[in-house]
């Protein structure tokens, strides 16, 4: 098979979805989302199909190497999980968009995240900056529009417009670096980047550290790091939670296979690795010092995920300035995998409640374990898995990570680490007292689940523990 | 000296003298005919100069204005494109047009659901 085909049949995918939607408006739109889960699980199972090598043309620009293919089918499990939680957000949607038919605009919401997901599995392919730079775009767009979806609720208005302008001016910078690293070295290619800055005259380094520093901004946008990180807050909680989901996993995800593709060339040189290595571990120890100080004094769940989010953003920036080591990659990608089951499944229980008690704040969850005792397990388990304890697939992300710094011996980048573990713990595990120790305010009712989103919930749950009894699968796969 | 920048300063003299000569001649001649209000607004290519300054408008054209640039500023890739692979076509004519054929059906597909939802009903 044709790797192109896995990107072209996603594409395929939300056309046709696309089509019923506008041929079929009466049609029921959880079908809609349901066609869409099932014909990802069918791109999911073609990625283990035996993929052909690529045609002439499009090698220089596309890779199928085991990174690639391991963040496919992330992309592609993060896109099923965020259609899956919106089934439950349908009411909430229909809320929100100011519509003549009580269904405008439901089917689409399911389509965009599709779109979305061609482009990520376009982006993590890309070794080539304008390969990089036109699945990016695809990717934002798709996010533009799906951040300020509800477009009656103002907060989501704000968020999507702090979004746009943001991420605008960071297109900018990303344009720039690539320009002038363009215009120095001759070559878009990131595959090959370290052998043509290999050939540079040493004068021209300074012009290319330059370049470096902008395309560095744009992706540090992305995923989030400390100098970078104020849209994040106040895009999170305004943007439907689903999206949010989406955004603080999947694209963030991206953006680190971006840092990994560029900086791997970057540390081959060893004047400029030493620099970037110093760039990286600087924004690692401020990302972890800001993500978790800042996640202590949140009262909003969405906002405490979305700090903690950038938390673990430190985290993995952590094994990104030990990049030479050479359990480095995988350490990343496991640490994302975990973050992708914990994440997610903290704003599937944060959806439902918010739903049920009409807020979002940390107090909303009060006596959740009286509501539903599912709701409140699943929120422990990814709790206890942020917070990075034993048992959870948290605990080995944190593991592995720790290891590749120590091997490599960065202790303060470990010190630091150790230090944002512990405040860690303490503001996960303030949620967990919340809704064992309190009780629930009055009149809130007991929740009830739908079967799809407790199957959901439970494999969810069912995936951080097993990854944290027996984490070698992950591993071995990008090994 | 006077060879490399004696032509600007000419240019120069001349555009002031042409501008200072129609200035003057509107003043001259425009006591002339009668004048009234619209006569005197400043000429907008058929606008009406002075007005409130949000007007309302109506929303559709914000649409038409959005599927104007989807739909027209495909031609000014068409075009690059039509003239940049001519020398390839014999060896990769396929690919060139197959590129082509599956933006343009997705565009396509843009353009049908656009129709579907109604942007193009202006009555209602």
């Amino acid at each position: 098979m044709n790797p192109l085909f896995l990107e072209y049949t996603v594409v395929l995918l939300g056309i046709i979805l696309l089509m019923v939607e506008a041929f079929l408006p009466d049609l029921d739109k959880k079908k809609i989302a349901l066609a869409g889960i099932a014909g990802l699980f069918f791109v999911l199972f073609l990625t283990w199909m035996p993929l052909h090598s690529l045609s002439i043309e499009s090698a220089p620009f596309y890779t199928t190497d085991p990174l690639a293919l391991f963040f496919k089918r992330f992309m592609i499990v993060m896109t099923i999980i965020t259609l899956w939680m919106s089934l439950d957000f349908i009411p909430v949607i229909q809320r929100g968009i100011p519509g003549e038919r009580p269904g405008a605009g439901v089917g689409e919401f399911f389509i965009l995240p599709i779109f979305a997901c061609a482009s990520l599995m376009w982006l993590v392919s890309a070794i080539s900056f304008i390969m990089l730079f036109v699945s990016l775009e695809c990717m934002t767009v798709v996010l533009y529009i799906s951040i300020s979806y509800l477009r009656k609720d103002p907060k989501t208005l704000e968020a999507g417009t702090k979004y746009l302008i943001l991420s605008a001016l960071t297109t900018g910078f990303l344009v720039y670096g690539i320009t002038w690293i363009f215009g120095i070295t001759g070559t878009t290619s990131i595959e090959h980047l370290a052998d043509s800055i290999a050939l540079l005259p040493p004068q021209s380094l300074t012009p290319l550290l330059f370049g470096v520093g902008l395309v560095l901004v744009a992706f540090c946008f992305k995923i989030a790091a400390f100098p970078f990180q104020f849209w994040l807050p106040d895009v999170y909680q305004g943007a439907p939670t689903p999206i949010t989901a989406f955004l603080s996993i999947a694209s963030k995800a991206a953006g680190f296979v971006l840092l990994l593709r560029f900086l791997e060339q970057l540390y081959l040189i060893p004047t400029l690795g030493k620099k970037v290595f110093a760039v990286t571990t600087l924004l690692a120890m401020m990302t972890l010092l800001f993500g978790n100080l800042a996640a202590m004094a949140q009262t909003n769940m969405k906002r405490l995920l979305a700090y903690s989010s950038i938390a673990h953003t430190g985290y993995v920036l952590m094994a990104v300035a030990s990049i030479g080591a050479a359990l480095a990659l995988p350490a990343i990608g496991f640490y994302l995998v975990a973050y992708l089951a914990m994440t997610s499944l903290a704003f599937i229980v944060l959806l439902i409640v918010t739903e049920t008690s009409g807020g979002n704040e940390i107090y909303c969850f009060q006596g959740l374990h009286e509501r539903s005792p599912l709701l409140a397990a699943a929120m422990t388990v990814a709790m206890i898995s942020l917070a990075g304890l034993p048992l959870s697939a948290g605990f080995f992300g944190k593991f592995f990570i720790f290891q590749v710094t120590f091997q490599q011996g960065h202790y303060g980048l470990l010190g630091v680490g150790t230090i944002s573990v512990v405040a860690g713990i303490y503001y996960y595990l303030k949620v967990i007292k919340v809704m064992y120790w309190k009780q629930p305010s009055q009149g809130s009712a007991p929740i009830t689940l739908s079967k799809l989103t407790t199957v959901l919930i439970s494999l969810l749950i069912a995936v951080i523990l097993i990854l944290g009894i027996y984490p070698t699968p992950i591993l071995m796969s990008l090994q | 000296m006077t060879d490399t920048y004696g032509s600007l300063l000419v240019h120069v003299v001349v555009s002031l003298a042409f501008a200072l000569s129609i200035w003057f001649a509107s003043l001259l001649l425009g006591r002339i005919g009668t004048a009234f209000g619209v006569k005197n607004a400043a000429y907008e290519c058929g606008m009406i100069p002075k007005m409130t300054i949000q007007p309302r408008f109506s929303v559709k054209f914000y649409l038409v204005a959005m599927l104007f640039i989807l739909f027209d500023i495909e031609v000014i890739f068409m075009v690059p494109w039509a003239v940049c692979y001519r020398d390839f076509i014999v060896q990769y004519g396929d690919i060139i047009l197959g590129s082509m054929l599956s933006f343009v059906t997705i565009l396509m597909v843009g353009y049908i659901y656009a129709i579907k939802k109604g942007a193009l009903e202006f009555a209602s």
